[in-house]
């Protein structure tokens, strides 16, 4: 189906990608149906897109990027409220907030997008745990994780380095050259 | 909206596993406690007012926005 969105225009999405928040988001309760847009820049931010209503997008991030030790604990209540029956079927985001000083920007730690890939149900779920913000900082995390993704690559590109200096985790060329070309696109 | 006078000590009961009672009463301030089960959410209501904020704010971003953050962050 065709969906017209204000930031990215007209743009074509599978029935299977269409994601259903029954009870919509903090906020904007009217609204029910999403999809994700990928922009596929290096900032590895995406956006939750309303169908319903155009001019509405959310920008979202996997917190584990910026927060490698975040965990999005789930009550069983939480988990069948989005009819999850394994954790790891589940898909979790933040929504991000960027001011026009980039530097402060933020994502809510505390009521994270939680999504069942299998079903396509989605909840914006209210973590319990007290200590996570609503409005965590992370301008730095981020920007830091960014720089070394990417001068990783440009490692192996310019230095040509040989089999045993691979420090990565990847360990296939190929794997290496589908990340290189992912940069170039950027 | 069903309104209860309750007593310090005073509690009330909410379905059979849910009980709130009053804890300490100081001034303009009330302290609660409250008994339920696990599996029931408590927040301060505050917390899903900033919850709706930082949603309300989050939607006002735009590509513009993304797009100075990639710059940004293509420096070095």
């Amino acid at each position: 189906m065709k969906v017209n969105t204000t930031r990215f225009g007209e743009l074509q999405v599978n029935k299977e990608d269409i994601i259903n928040f029954s009870e919509g988001l903090l906020g904007f309760e009217k609204l029910n149906q999403f999809f994700i847009v990928d922009p596929g820049d290096a900032t590895l931010i995406l956006w939750l897109q309303s169908i319903e209503s155009p001019e509405t997008a959310f920008p979202i991030i996997e917190p584990k990027i910026f927060k490698p030790d975040y965990v999005a604990k789930l009550l069983p209540a939480d988990m069948n409220s989005v009819k999850l029956e394994n954790i790891s079927d589940a898909k979790i985001y933040s929504i991000l907030t960027i001011p026009s000083e980039i530097t402060s920007m933020s994502a809510n730690l505390k009521a994270p997008i939680v999504i069942n890939n299998n079903k396509k149900i989605a909840k914006q779920i209210v973590l319990q745990d007290n200590k996570l913000s609503v409005k965590y900082e992370m301008y730095k995390e981020l920007k830091s994780y960014i720089v070394s993704y990417a001068s990783d690559d440009r490692n192996r590109t310019t230095v040509s380095a040989p089999e045993s200096k691979t420090t990565s985790n990847e360990t296939s060329t190929e794997a290496n050259i589908r990340r290189n070309e992912s940069i170039n696109e950027a | 909206m069903l309104v209860l006078t309750r007593k310090l000590g005073e509690s009330i009961a909410i379905d059979d596993h849910i009980k709130i009672v009053v804890v300490q009463i100081k001034g303009k301030q009330v302290r609660l406690g409250i008994k339920a089960p696990k599996e029931t959410k408590i927040h301060r209501e505050e917390v899903y007012q900033a919850i709706q904020d930082q949603n309300t704010a989050a939607s006002q971003s735009t590509p513009a926005d993304l797009a100075r953050l990639n710059e940004d962050f293509g420096k070095k």
